[in-house]
């Protein structure tokens, strides 16, 4: 999230697509509805279902799932036919002047694709921009010049007419015009509008491409900075943030550096690689210190037990062009690649798109250990429907972990909120916390290594591992002394200038806190495990993410002294866009930063330099304005609509080109495995007729390997349901309540039939389409039905049916790999008929 | 036993009268115990409140189970009415009120008894009806099962009212007829006067049993 | 006594189920096994360990427009409770500090008398126990100054708890701002509930909700009418025959004096 879950309140419109927080982020709407009261703001949802939110909205439009790129492409060409753009913020702070190759093609002159389309991928080069002699971009302040950033953008999605996106969404025209006026209204300066999603745009083949066409939309309206703007990306996982910030993903270390692959032998070419450059004189570009993080990360990991070149070498690379999301390992797996697998915290056998073929992956490895709260389908797989346990090689391991009440430590929201979390009671029986287990495991594998020796041992012997001690027969690992770790120290006597003003110089101690990011080092005298993180413990005030302070000076819900935000307690990023070029909030009466004349006040002040020193306020881009054109993704500088790869149409109205052309197929020959089948790619597949999509009810978590356990949730959601349309359902002879089967060209999973207007079949250029939905938290192991040997652990409340995800198709986002989970192509019938 | 004296109830008909006369007094005490709040000390005497629900709920069944045995009993000579005797004898009241010269002649049981065997069967029944639905309430519609509270308090009303009537005439307001319901014989001169009708036909019928006299033929009573 | 009202704006009611669930944690109730029979709602309605329960219901109005309706159903805790009223054994009892109605379960005995006598069919009766359950309105916590706990849980403002009042007007501000349909439910029946509703739309309109309800005519006939009726009968019995026995005397069968007879010899 740029902004925070309380900044919802400061927003005049809030739109809801992509999501469904009433369900599924119910805290949240506790500033919506404030929003609501207290401003008079309007909330719009779009979704193909009519939501718990929907029924709170003062707008609902449906669209079809896998179509959110069209209906907001329209609203771009919308909001630039009529002026409601923010020109000013439009002009200095994107790159909308910016004049792009001359040879670069739109989709729309170009058969569906954009320029340098070759062999599956796209080669970039006429997608740069023109430069001067001196290699500064060329701009046009007019925006006039045909090849002028906004100019493409202009005839790009003037193909995305309202008729025409009409039918394809599904929405009618007149809903769409009264979504795009309202949330055009807040391209003022003094209004503002927020979108809320979640993996309702994520999980599709051009998942990043949704949320960049909102993101284009927030900076033409100016809605990027400002209190009750952003783009908020509402995480499924209360720390989810966390574990993004700290590297869990296999493309990024900590911090958001960049794994490096096996071609960068050196640390000197991995930061030159990584590493911006920018001729534009103002811009601040921060990645310049890319080097000062990478050697700050190296130190946190091995200290002064090896020097920094060592210590780059020593951590494991990514192969060149490897891809090793969820998709591409269990794929791997199954074909025999893995010897042994940890399942930590994790339920692939539920939470894994194409469930069966996960399942059967997990027998293929000769260990696995499932570090879980409970057993789950995951540990159990080797049991589990249609599994023969005789011919599972398998070995389970199964360690119990302790539940975040039994524990200490942090936890990142989505606003980037970092806050402590102490420990309630004692964990049950032998489980341990997280960091304890990882750590007994630590020093075995180290002693292993010590004496047996083994390729690469130094990466594990020589790792630094301060986090606690001995507490009887275990190591107890101190989460504070983490923080601390992340944080960071001065590992030598250091005399450093100060970063924010020159000629002025601070002495450091071995062994000091970084005070903040700014003062890390590129030479190894400094440490740091997350430098987003860096200034989050200090000297004097201790770990900042205990802080319960709950002041509000600037009445917009910063609450500075509430825990700690990175980077910096910032709780509003971009800030520096949220006013003019001389330093004057765009809207007085919603300040986030403002000047005094001296310095500023308000929010920790980002990007902004000295008012009128015509310093760019995106100081994390290399230009150092944000990108209405965006050349750095997978699958184009501009978002266009594709259809999902199972869809329902046997054509893209748009185009010729009907799927994202650069996404992975892996039913194609070489890559994916026998398993791998899709529906409606080429033409419609009368078996699979109608869109599904999956998603959440508020009671249950994410396979609900947690709340499946706890009867009171389970009594209030006890199975799997699909929801189906009225109009459908009597088609299909299907009453209120009917078990049903739902499938797809991978599997089925039985449920119990919601018959509900709320979903209503969609006009999709003279057709009649339907979408059902089921939600994805349940799974055979709390089934009632199942075998259970003795000993094994019943649920109080049995729930029914097993997970979504055995019907979702290996197939994933251009740029993250996500699974295409929100729209696939699926049949529903009454159970017993055919 | 004097002699003279003429068997006029069995023991199983006195058994089932005192089986229905207890119950249905403990039943109007503990329910008096549960209408009442003012009244809940009652409940103390049956060890707290809820052993009183308790106590009114089964004797309920016990009240149910005579009431059917008594009503299988007594119908013939207590449920219909014959006419004209009994009328002229509902004219004089039977003498209870006032004094009166000569009673009109009934069977065994005055159209004054058979009054009081009437109203305890019809409103037994509707107490064991309401009474039933009450114990299972929601069987029912809520609405419905409402109007058994006051019909079940307007049978109390009644019922209660007729017992202490009957109670009240049935020893001291009318003595001699306590030992016909105790020990089932009663003096041939007070039936000779209270039942003439009944005595007549037993007399007639040669199936009156005096004491000390041989017996003329099977003893009188219960035929099921 | 300071009045107090639990007031639920289905407007802002996102169904999230928050209140239900602390319900069950508060006062502890167990979770049923149950199944999905085509809807959300879940158990399907209250029971003797569900206190409080949020409806789900589909409704296309008029025009086609398809809206979903939510209702948080629990004791609505009537200022004439017809439940207290009926009552036996003062389980059933007014607070004297909020108004609200508790429920004393040690003295409850399981007449169910008040499970008939509900026009809002609140009180439900456990068989293992032999004892009625419902909504105390939080006993144990607003006697000690916390509000009840649904309404803790309650993320969106759709509870809220506070003086009768300030409630009252609160509600009434509220629905005028809502406009069209919007109105009050629970201030206008049963002299006024302790639980009230602003709804958004018609209340006829909300499945299983009770139109016009009120203090039933048999709870009121019979506490009102037969109950001293019947002690009166029953005074008037005992009374009469003692009267009669005074004035009239004992009725002797026309006998010779000596061959009277008292009781069974
Ligand atoms: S709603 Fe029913 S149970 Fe609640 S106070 Fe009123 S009468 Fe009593
Ligand atoms: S069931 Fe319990 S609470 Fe209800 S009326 Fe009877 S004693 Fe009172
Ligand atoms: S007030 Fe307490 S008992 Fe009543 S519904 Fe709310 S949480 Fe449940
Ligand atoms: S907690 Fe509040 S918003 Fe959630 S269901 Fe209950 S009343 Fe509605």
């Amino acid at each position: 999230m740029t902004n925070h879950w309380v900044d919802f309140k400061n927003s005049d419109v809030i739109l809801i697509m992509g999501s469904n927080p009433a369900s599924n982020h119910p805290v949240s709407w506790k500033w919506i509805q404030h929003a609501v009261d207290n401003r008079g703001s309007k909330v719009i949802c779009v979704d193909p279902r009519f939501t718990q939110s929907a029924s709170k909205a003062h707008l609902y439009a449906p669209l079809r799932s896998g179509t959110d790129i069209a209906f907001l492409g329209g609203m771009i060409k919308y909001i630039i036919d009529n002026k409601l753009y923010f020109e000013e913020y439009v002009k200095n702070y994107t790159n909308a002047a910016f004049l792009v190759n001359p040879a670069f093609k739109l989709p729309g002159d170009n058969k569906g694709v954009f320029s340098g389309f070759t062999n599956g991928k796209y080669e970039k080069d006429t997608w740069s921009y023109q430069t001067d002699g001196a290699g500064v971009i060329r701009k046009d302040p007019t925006m006039k010049n045909p090849n002028c950033v906004f100019q493409l953008l202009k005839k790009h999605y003037s193909r995305y007419t309202p008729q025409l996106v009409s039918k394809i969404c599904g929405t009618p025209v007149d809903k769409l015009i009264e979504v795009y006026k309202l949330y055009g209204s807040t391209g003022r300066p003094d209004r503002a509008g927020v979108d809320l999603y979640a993996m309702g745009w994520t999980q599709h083949t051009v998942g990043t491409q949704n949320i960049r066409t909102m993101c284009m939309i927030q900076l033409l309206l100016g809605n990027m900075g400002v209190a009750g703007g952003g783009v908020a990306a509402m995480r499924g996982e209360s720390n989810v943030q966390g574990s993004t910030d700290h590297g869990l993903l296999f493309h990024i270390w900590p911090g958001y550096l960049g794994t490096p692959s096996g071609s960068l032998a050196t640390l000197k070419a991995y930061n030159e690689k990584r590493t911006p450059k920018t001729k534009e004189a103002n811009s601040l570009n921060w990645w310049k210190n890319f080097p000062k993080y990478s050697a700050s990360f190296l130190r946190s990991m091995y200290g002064m037990n090896m020097g920094l070149e060592e210590a780059y070498a020593a951590l494991p690379k990514v192969d060149d062009g490897a891809n090793y999301s969820w998709l591409s390992l269990f794929d791997q797996m199954y074909k025999g690649k893995f010897t042994g697998f940890f399942a930590w915290g994790m339920n692939p056998a539920c939470s894994g798109a194409h469930s069966n073929k996960v399942r059967q992956a997990l027998g293929k490895v000769d260990w696995m250990v499932n570090v879980n709260l409970f057993d789950n389908e995951t540990g159990s797989f080797w049991r589990g429907p249609g599994m023969d346990p005789a011919k599972i090689k398998t070995e389970v391991f199964m360690l119990p972990c302790a539940a975040s009440i039994e524990k200490e430590g942090s936890i990142a929201n989505s606003g980037r909120l970092q806050q402590w979390r102490y420990k309630a009671v004692n964990p049950v029986g032998d489980s341990l916390p997280d960091g304890d287990i990882m750590s007994e495991i630590f020093f075995k594998v180290k002693e292993l290594y010590e004496k047996k020796g083994g390729p690469h041992k130094e990466a594990i012997t020589r790792l630094t591992w301060p986090y606690g001690k001995m507490a009887g027969k275990h190591f107890h690992y101190d989460p504070r002394k983490v923080a601390a770790e992340i944080n960071g120290f001065f590992l030598a006597d250091k005399k450093v200038e100060n970063p924010t003003k020159k000629g002025e110089f601070k002495e450091f101690k071995k062994g000091d806190l970084v005070p903040t990011f700014a003062w890390l080092q590129d030479d190894g005298s400094t440490s740091s495990g997350c430098w987003v993180y860096c200034g989050s413990v200090t000297a004097d005030k201790g770990i900042l993410p205990m802080r319960r302070d709950t002041a509000d000076p600037t009445g917009l819900g910063l609450t500075p002294g509430w825990a700690w935000s990175w980077p910096v307690n910032r709780r509003i990023i971009y800030n520096g866009a949220s006013v003019d070029l001389n330093g004057k909030p765009w809207d007085p009466s919603r300040a986030v930063i403002s000047w005094n004349g001296e310095k500023w006040t308000g929010d920790v002040p980002d990007g902004a330099g000295d008012p009128g020193k015509g310093r760019p306020p995106f100081i994390m881009k290399p230009d150092g304005v944000a990108s209405l054109y965006g050349p750095g993704l997978a699958d184009g500088p501009f978002p266009e609509h594709y259809e999902p790869l199972e869809c329902p149409v046997e054509k893209n109205l748009l185009s010729p080109q009907k799927n994202n052309p650069v996404i992975k197929r892996f039913d194609k020959p070489g890559v994916g495995s026998d398993l791998d089948v899709y529906s409606n790619v080429g033409t419609c597949d009368p078996r699979f007729p109608f869109i599904c999509s999956t998603y959440r009810v508020s009671e249950h978590w994410q396979t609900g390997v947690l709340t499946r356990w706890c009867p009171w949730l389970a009594e209030m959601q006890p199975g799997m349901f699909v929801e189906i349309g009225t109009e459908l359902a009597k088609e299909k002879g299907i009453k209120n309540g009917d078990r049903c089967i739902v499938s797809s060209a991978r599997g089925e999973v039985e449920c119990s039939a919601i018959v509900t207007p709320r979903f209503k079949p969609f006009d999709i250029d003279g057709n009649m389409i339907h979408e059902i939905g089921i939600p994805w938290h349940f799974g055979w192991i709390t089934t009632k039905d199942r075998t259970y040997s003795p000993g094994d652990k019943k649920a109080e409340v049995f729930t029914h049916g097993d997970s979504a995800n055995l019907l979702v198709p290996t197939i994933g986002d251009a740029n993250t790999m996500i699974p295409e989970s929100k729209a696939f192509m699926a049949n529903v019938a009454k159970k017993g008929v055919k | 036993m004097q002699k003279g004296y003429v068997q006029v109830t069995d023991s199983y008909e006195r058994i089932l009268h005192w089986m229905l006369a207890i119950s249905c007094l403990l039943l109007c005490v503990t329910g008096l115990g549960m209408m009442f709040q003012t009244f809940n000390f009652i409940g103390y005497l049956f060890g707290g409140l809820k052993s009183l629900k308790l106590v009114h709920n089964f004797t309920g069944l016990v009240f149910a189970a005579s009431l059917i045995l008594v009503i299988r009993m007594w119908w013939k000579e207590a449920g219909v009415f014959v006419f004209p005797e009994d009328l002229e004898w509902i004219k004089v009241a039977g003498g209870y009120l006032w004094h009166v010269d000569k009673v009109p002649e009934t069977g065994k049981y005055n159209p004054g008894q058979k009054l009081f065997f009437l109203t305890v069967v019809g409103a037994g029944i509707l107490m064991i009806i309401t009474g039933l639905i009450m114990w299972f309430p929601t069987a029912l519609p809520a609405g419905l099962v409402r109007w058994m509270y006051p019909l079940h308090a307007l049978g109390f009303v009644a019922i209660f009212a007729f017992f202490f009537i009957h109670l009240y005439l049935g020893t001291i307001g009318n003595p001699g007829t306590v030992p016909a319901m105790l020990t089932g014989w009663m003096d041939r001169a007070v039936l000779k006067k209270q039942h003439p009708g009944w005595l007549k036909e037993m007399e007639h019928e040669g199936k009156l049993v005096v004491y000390g006299e041989e017996k003329k033929s099977g003893a009188h009573g219960h035929h099921a | 006594m300071t009045e107090k009202i639990k007031l639920y704006d289905d407007s802002k009611c996102t169904a999230c189920r928050g209140c239900q669930l602390a319900c069950k944690q508060w006062n502890a109730l167990a979770a049923s096994q149950t199944e999905n029979r085509g809807t959300y709602q879940n158990p399907p309605s209250l029971n003797a360990n569900t206190f409080l329960l949020i409806h789900y219901q589909d409704y296309v109005d008029k025009e086609g427009n398809v809206k979903w309706l939510f209702r948080k159903e629990a004791c609505m805790h009537c200022t004439d409770a017809a439940c207290v009223t009926v009552c036996p054994s003062g389980a059933l009892h007014y607070n004297k500090a909020t108004g609200t109605v508790g429920l004393d379960h040690d003295k409850c005995i399981g007449c169910k008398e008040c499970v008939a006598a509900c026009p809002f069919e609140i009180p439900r009766w456990d068989a293992a126990t032999d004892k009625v359950y419902k909504c105390d309105m939080c006993e144990s916590r607003i006697m000690n100054n916390m509000e009840p706990a649904c309404v803790k849980a309650c993320p969106t403002g759709a509870l809220s708890w506070g003086p009768k009042e300030k409630m009252l007007k609160i509600a009434a501000k509220r629905v005028e701002k809502l406009g069209g349909n919007a109105t009050t439910y629970g201030d206008k029946y049963v002299k006024g509930t302790h639980f009230m509703y602003v709804l958004k739309e018609n209340p006829a309109i909300y499945a299983d909700i009770h139109k016009d309800p009120s203090v039933p005519l048999s709870v009121t006939l019979w506490k009102g009418l037969l109950k001293p009726l019947s002690l009166l009968a029953a005074g008037g019995v005992l009374g009469g025959a003692f009267l009669h026995y005074m004035i009239h005397g004992p009725k002797y069968p026309d006998l010779p004096k000596d061959e009277n007879t008292e009781g069974g010899k």
